[in-house]
């Protein structure tokens, strides 16, 4: 039948002088004319112009033209140009190949004998590989616009509020019996200890007056399914039984933990009275309890740095608020005598150095040293330290604040290998890219905010908060078909043993076992195409869409011939 | 005189990085020797070593495979599979017979296109000291 043979058309793009003055186009086309199924070989002067793309779509049509080789620019430049005009020629967009015969040849060999050369191989490559091509389908999917967010500190708090709206639905869950977190129970917030507890509560009312925001108290996310777009999420409260959820994305703000002091004896918590972490103080502020203690605390150490040899990292963080505490002990207890023992300082945003400054002024004294132990002494609580020029001291105070390392969630590996995300060498949950994907992760639609990322403080979670909620709001919207990739991998069942080698190496949770029939399988909604499967399976049975072996030896081939 | 060997070599580049590279020697008007055929791929990692093997069979005198630096993968750790793959497929080329020499890995990023035209021209100038493919035969 007439309407299945081969009438390859291939169009030459002069791209101005670009092409037409480094290749004998003339010679492309006597060279190119006789190959077996090429019906025409035609030359434009641009084909990228109004002009071009009309003579391409008219040049198909009138010549009933099956496969599409256009010679000319880099495929970044127009590959889906050309694409777009082959849909309105009514030719399905992947029988087409463009073949880059400007920057890849016209453009980097000189001599034009040889450019030209180069170009009939090109576009023989071109001819032969097109000869292969399948037509293939845009999957379009239904996608859900609402949003899970896992965690009900500030950071899940933040972006819930963002987020919801009478179109989207958030489903915020919390582990607790209560939102708000860590930052509810401080007593102040930095850098100018604005309300604190009042400055949250405001936030958790707005999230309880919000009709678009369903809160899941004391409940924990057990299973999470699926692509952006589309997951389906069981949450399982502590009592009762387990709600089936459909969202299209996840926000993970599960927060942090904290280096427990008590793990090395030398900081004397848990053993010596008055040693106390920085949160507990925190608490003890809030609730006024510290005020009606019997004696005032009349010698404070705060020490820096708990735990940071053990994590390894400095939490950024903890400087800020021992200097934030050393000010409201200072004005809660005015002869209070207070020192801070610290190895560095950390003291980063544009108001905290003044802040820092302004302690000073107030008498409070900053020792650089290394603190060795923290124990009963005569009177009261003995600290030895050794400090910069390396002479040991010691100072008996009645009262030590601690500031342990901020570690990650308790939590964290579990809802990592829940939702196929990544942890780093921290242990907290790993980004897509540190600088330029900060609160993606390696699951597209799945996001991390806050301290579950890092240590980091109230502002720069908010920051977080709102860039994810930015980046789900502008990609997921309600009505919206989502068009995932289409030059995907595919398993060839009756090649493949069952290795699960491809399972093991997709960086997207694409490929999974099926075992019933003893195979893999690959989730053409999650993949990206980028082909690794296909590269590791040991018994070819992957074949990458647009890519495959065939398509690609015929590109070698041609190569190796002219 | 004499014909000067021109080698051939297959480049597999990846799609983000490499190609970007490649593109942007062109867009600099680097010289660049015709030696090469630029096979684009999406990523390095869907090189399957039994490419390089064929093109090796099929006559290339070199394979070059290039795609993002260590780190900078567009599909976040390709390249590293690709850096392993390439370690056994020396192995298995040396096992074969076939120097190793003839086999290039790269790495070219997108802004890279000097280095592209470096590596292109230093592997070109390696393949012609290591002569012709010993296996080339005529394909069909």
């Amino acid at each position: 039948m007439a309407s299945e043979e081969y009438r390859i058309g291939v169009y030459v793009c002069e791209c101005g002088p670009n092409i037409a003055d480094a290749v004998d186009i003339d010679r492309v086309i006597e060279e190119i004319s006789p190959l077996p199924g090429v019906a025409v070989v035609k030359r434009h002067k641009l084909f990228c112009s109004g002009e071009g793309k009309e003579f391409l779509k008219q040049d198909i049509i009138d010549e009933n033209i099956t496969h599409v080789v256009v010679a000319a620019c880099s495929p970044k430049d127009h590959e889906a140009t050309f694409a777009g005009v082959c849909k309105e020629a009514g030719i399905n967009p992947y029988l087409y190949q463009i073949v880059n015969i400007r920057e890849g040849c016209a453009w980097i060999i000189k001599d034009k004998e040889a450019a030209t050369k180069k170009a009939i191989s090109y576009i023989r490559a071109g001819v032969s590989r097109v000869g292969y091509h399948v037509p293939l389908e845009q999957l379009e999917l239904d996608s859900v616009p609402d949003v899970l967010v896992i965690g009900g500190g500030i950071a899940g708090i933040e972006a819930a509020l963002s987020l919801a709206s009478p179109i989207r639905k958030v489903y915020l869950i919390e582990k607790t019996e209560t939102l708000g977190g860590t930052a509810a129970k401080l007593a102040g917030l930095l850098p100018y200890q604005g309300e604190g507890p009042g400055a949250i509560k405001s936030k958790i009312d707005a999230v309880g007056e919000n009709e678009n925001i369903e809160v899941y108290l004391e409940s924990e996310v057990e299973k999470a399914l699926g692509f952006f777009g589309n997951f389906e999420i069981s949450i399982r409260p502590h009592e009762g039984d387990p709600v089936e959820l459909n969202v299209g994305a996840i926000v993970v703000a599960t927060g942090f933990s904290n280096y427990d002091p008590a793990e090395d004896k030398k900081w004397g918590y848990g053993k010596v009275d008055n040693v106390f972490t920085a949160l507990d103080i925190e608490e003890q502020i809030s609730s006024g309890e510290i005020k009606k203690s019997k004696t005032a605390p009349k010698k404070v150490a705060l020490i820096h740095c708990v735990g940071r040899d053990e994590v390894g990292y400095c939490s950024g963080i903890c400087c800020n608020y021992l200097f934030k505490i050393a000010n409201n002990l200072k004005e809660t207890f005015k002869d209070a005598n207070i020192t801070h023992f610290y190895r560095d300082l950390c003291v980063p945003n544009k108001n905290d150095e003044a802040f820092f400054n302004n302690l000073k002024e107030k008498g409070i004294e900053f020792v650089r040293a290394d603190v060795s132990g923290v124990s009963k002494g005569k009177s009261g609580i003995e600290v030895a330290y050794t400090d910069e020029s390396g002479e040991k001291g010691s100072l008996d105070v009645d009262m030590v604040i601690l500031a342990p390392a901020v570690k990650p969630g308790e939590d964290t590996e579990r809802i990592a290998e829940m939702l196929d995300i990544t942890i780093d060498e921290t242990g907290f949950f790993e980004e897509e890219h540190l600088l330029l994907g900060p609160v993606n992760t390696a699951v597209d639609g799945v996001y991390i905010v806050g301290c579950a990322q890092g240590p980091r403080n109230i502002p720069d979670t908010i920051s977080q908060s709102n860039a994810a909620a930015g980046a789900i709001l502008s990609r997921l919207i309600p009505g919206q078909k989502l068009l995932p990739e289409v030059k995907v991998s595919e398993v060839l069942e009756s090649l493949c043993t069952g290795c699960q080698t491809c399972v093991n190496v997709c960086s997207y949770g694409a490929a999974s076992y099926d075992e019933n029939k003893g195979v893999s399988v690959i989730n053409e909604a999650i993949c990206r195409g980028c082909g690794n499967c296909v590269g590791s399976c040991p018994s070819g049975a992957i074949r990458s869409k647009h890519f495959t072996e065939t398509q690609l030896h015929q590109e070698v081939i041609e190569a190796l011939l002219s | 005189m004499a014909d000067e060997f021109t080698p051939n070599i297959v480049g597999f580049l990846c799609n983000w990085c490499s190609y970007g590279g490649a593109d942007r020697a062109g867009s600099s008007k680097l010289d660049i020797p015709p030696s090469i055929s630029v096979v684009r791929v999406m990523c390095s990692s869907r090189v399957d070593p039994s490419l390089v093997l064929n093109s090796l069979l099929w006559g290339a005198d070199g394979v070059l495979v290039a795609g993002c630096h260590p780190g900078d993968c567009h599909y976040k750790e390709g390249n590293y599979f690709t850096r392993r793959r390439f370690a056994q497929l020396e192995k298995v080329l040396e096992s074969l017979g076939l120097d190793p020499e003839r086999v290039e890995l790269a790495w070219v990023s997108a802004s890279e296109g000097q280095r592209y035209a470096d590596v292109v021209n230093d592997f070109t100038e390696k393949i012609k000291s290591l002569g012709p493919n010993p296996l080339k035969k005529t394909p069909y």
